[in-house]
């Protein structure tokens, strides 16, 4: 038979589905061999690879699907492969999973158990979970399952053999059926039991999907129920969704895990050490309070007040800005503009007091750059890591009680990278009221990072003020978001996390992502800077700057602060770390006093974002809300402000 | 790419970095469909040469 005769000819078909990067396409290779072809899936720009193979005499059609996390998706990738579980009749769904990471793709494959179709598993990378001392019952976990359980390693072509003889002797008969709590079955039962329709896959599943608000799987009801039918389905999933309000996903995922755990005792055994590995018990750490913030305090200190505002802010900003921009490059510049510009206006421009290449290009290269460039290091680092959702893990408990959901701590903690596209990520919190205290709360008391190592930078040399700002941004947050939280009353769901492993930070990922995130800043702040130069020289020669900082100077006065302040207030509204690196000049030319630095690093951080993310939220929460967040915060910065002032003078500290 | 924040791979396809609209000169990020992670996205330089070390790396082994 030539190939497109056997390629017409079909087969059952077998796909292979699983997380990505388990080991799926080596299996489909290692099955089908030469007899492969990839296209796209109609409709969609995702590629699916199709391929044959014989088996014992039968023909199959194998199908390797996009990678997956579960049956509720959420990316083309994931909802193309959902698909194609849904359209396709499998001969056997051979669901493809790591060893070395069980219990977090286990609730897949119940998943897909639930759904009725045929499922084999196929614990993959056993060599690699072995080389780790982890030991495996395949058998056990096969009885404990009801389906066909594969042990294999498909780089080292391990296990083909036992796969291939799976699929020959495969049951399609053979169900296992998992319960969970019986409210939750009861849930689930009420809304199965208004599906009258034929579906390919079981009621029960469609149920689970339609409590989790699946857009595809409601689509295919309403298509399969009609409109009348369709109407009864949805007042039952109503009524559930409402008795539940918001925890359901997070109930159906527990139930999962529960099960799975269940399933996994006596399975997976650690041989060659007692208890749990030293990352684990680190990770159980990072998220326990008692260990968790002692351990953040130690982040904080070590990575960065010591490495970005000692090392950052104090030897390379020096290095930089002091020894070579002040005593070399400004005054060639000076004297080349001196010798070859006439006019006052151009001279001006270029190297005045706002001069582009005395003011714009020096404070992005040599006073913002090296700040953030060391800020971004110590970032990518702790990024890496994966301690950053441990993070969320930690603070939740402290969110609960500011009336927002533990979810809520995804875009509060994005918001110390950027304040931006935190305030665009809060569209991810599911009731209004969450999404305008966690909007409110990234405008006031957040500090995006260009401005948190700038702030970092310009406080950390002076002994003191970083203590009172940190103690008054915290206190700030802590008390709006706790009267917030009254004022605007409403559920509170619980927020649930699957935790990455934590890890060992990789140099190159490191050095990476850091040069990455330099020259992306770099680019975005060198033309502003340059635009701001250009504005504040303009502002100087037409007189308006000094109409603006008049009008502000008696602002800065109730802050205790000299009038020159006014500028890098002004022009923080544009740019954050812009405001700050004013701030800079300031203090490294002897005009704060350690009390001014306290107070108009407090008042600078409260007071109101930068543009972009003003604009961010007038698009995510419309005109009124914007504004209305925006007054709010610019009041309570400068009242907080003034407060401080009167407060430090009063008691001395700093003096 | 994985997200670094959840640590989920992020589908590497066209037109998948959505951008916010507030980066001046284009976005520069690929944003986490899971987590909505904002992911810095590698310029070609960098990709290149952490590719060139992966594959000497796979060449020694």
């Amino acid at each position: 038979m030539t190939r497109s005769n056997k390629e017409s000819a079909g087969g059952d078909k077998l796909i292979l589905v699983g997380n990505p990067n388990v080991g799926k396409s080596l299996l489909f290779n290692a099955l089908t061999g030469a007899y492969t072809t990839v296209s796209n899936y109609p409709g969609t720009s995702v590629e699916v690879s199709r391929g044959f193979c014989e088996i014992e005499g039968n023909r199959y059609e194998v199908l390797d699907t996009p990678g997956m996390y579960s049956l509720l998706p959420i990316t083309e990738e994931e909802r193309v492969a959902r698909d194609i579980l849904l359209a396709e009749e499998p001969y056997a769904v051979i669901h493809v999973i790591d060893a070395r990471n069980l219990e977090r793709m286990l609730p897949m494959t119940l998943q897909l158990i639930e759904t009725g179709l045929p499922v084999m598993l196929v614990v993959n990378i056993m060599d690699e979970a072995e080389a780790l001392g982890m030991s495996i019952d395949i058998p056990l976990l096969q009885e404990k399952l009801g389906i066909p359980v594969i042990g294999a390693a498909t780089a080292r072509k391990r296990g083909l053999k036992e796969i291939r003889a799976a699929i020959a002797a495969f049951d399609r008969q053979r169900r296992a059926v998992f319960g969970y709590a019986t409210d939750l079955e009861r849930d689930i039962l009420k809304v199965a039991s208004t599906l009258a329709g034929e579906y390919r896959i079981d009621r029960r599943a469609i149920a689970l999907l339609l409590l989790q608000k699946d857009g595809g799987v409601e689509e295919l009801v309403r298509a399969t129920e009609k409109e009348a039918g369709y109407a009864g389905v949805e007042a039952a999933v109503n009524a559930v969704v409402f008795e539940r309000r918001s925890d359901l996903h997070l109930r159906i995922s527990l139930e999962r895990k529960r099960v799975c755990k269940g399933l996994l005792e006596g399975v997976v055994s650690q041989q060659g050490r007692e208890g749990k590995r030293f990352a684990e018990r680190l990770s159980d750490w990072t998220m326990n309070p008692w260990t968790g913030f002692p351990i953040l305090l130690v982040i904080l200190y070590f990575g960065l007040y010591q490495f970005v505002g000692g090392f950052g802010a104090g030897t390379v900003v020096d290095l930089l800005e002091g020894s070579l921009f002040e005593e070399h490059i400004n005054p060639w510049f000076i004297s080349v503009a001196d010798r070859l510009v006439p006019w006052y206006w151009l001279r001006e421009l270029l190297v005045g007091e706002y001069g582009v290449l005395t003011l714009g290009v020096r404070y992005a290269v040599a006073l913002v750059l090296p700040i953030v460039g060391t800020f971004f290091l110590v970032f990518s680092v702790i990024e890496d890591t994966g301690y950053f959702p441990r993070l969320a893990m930690l603070v939740d408990r402290i969110f609960k009680k500011l009336g927002l959901s533990g979810r809520a701590v995804i875009p509060i903690v994005l918001g110390f990278g950027c304040d931006t596209m935190a305030t665009m990520v809060t569209r991810t919190l599911e009731t209004v009221r969450e999404r305008i205290l966690a909007t409110i709360l990234l405008a006031l008391a957040i500090p995006c990072s260009a401005q948190l190592g700038v702030i970092l930078g310009l406080l950390s040399g002076v002994p003191g003020t970083l203590v009172v700002w940190s103690v008054c941004i915290a206190l700030v947050f802590l008390v709006i978001g706790f009267l917030a939280a009254r004022l605007l009353p409403g559920e509170k769901p619980m927020f649930y996390m699957e935790l990455p492993p934590l890890r060992l930070p990789q140099l190159q990922n490191v050095l990476v992502k850091t040069l990455t995130r330099m020259q992306a800043y770099f680019l975005e702040i060198f033309p502003l800077f340059v635009i701001a130069s250009v504005l504040l020289w303009a502002g100087k020669m037409t007189g308006i700057l000094e109409n603006l900082v008049s009008a502000m100077t008696p602002v800065m006065h109730a802050l205790g602060l000299p009038g020159e302040a006014a500028a890098a207030f002004i022009f923080g509204f544009f740019r954050r770390d812009f405001g700050a690196a004013g701030l800079y000049d300031l203090q490294t030319s002897g005009m704060l006093s350690a009390v001014q630095l306290a107070v108009a690093g407090v008042t600078l951080t409260l007071f109101v974002p930068c543009v972009a993310q003003f604009l961010m939220m007038k698009k995510e929460r419309g005109w009124k809300a914007s504004i209305g967040i925006f007054v709010f915060v610019s009041v309570l910065a400068f009242t907080t402000g003034w407060g401080l002032n009167r407060f430090l003078l009063f008691t001395g500290i700093l003096a | 790419m994985k997200c670094g924040f959840c640590g989920r791979e992020i589908p590497d396809e066209p037109g998948q970095e959505k951008s916010c609209g507030t980066c001046p000169g284009g976005c520069r990020k690929v944003h986490c469909p899971y987590c909505g992670y904002a992911n810095p996205a590698v310029p070609g330089f960098l990709k290149r040469w952490s590719k060139k070390k992966d594959d000497k790396r796979e060449d020694e082994s």
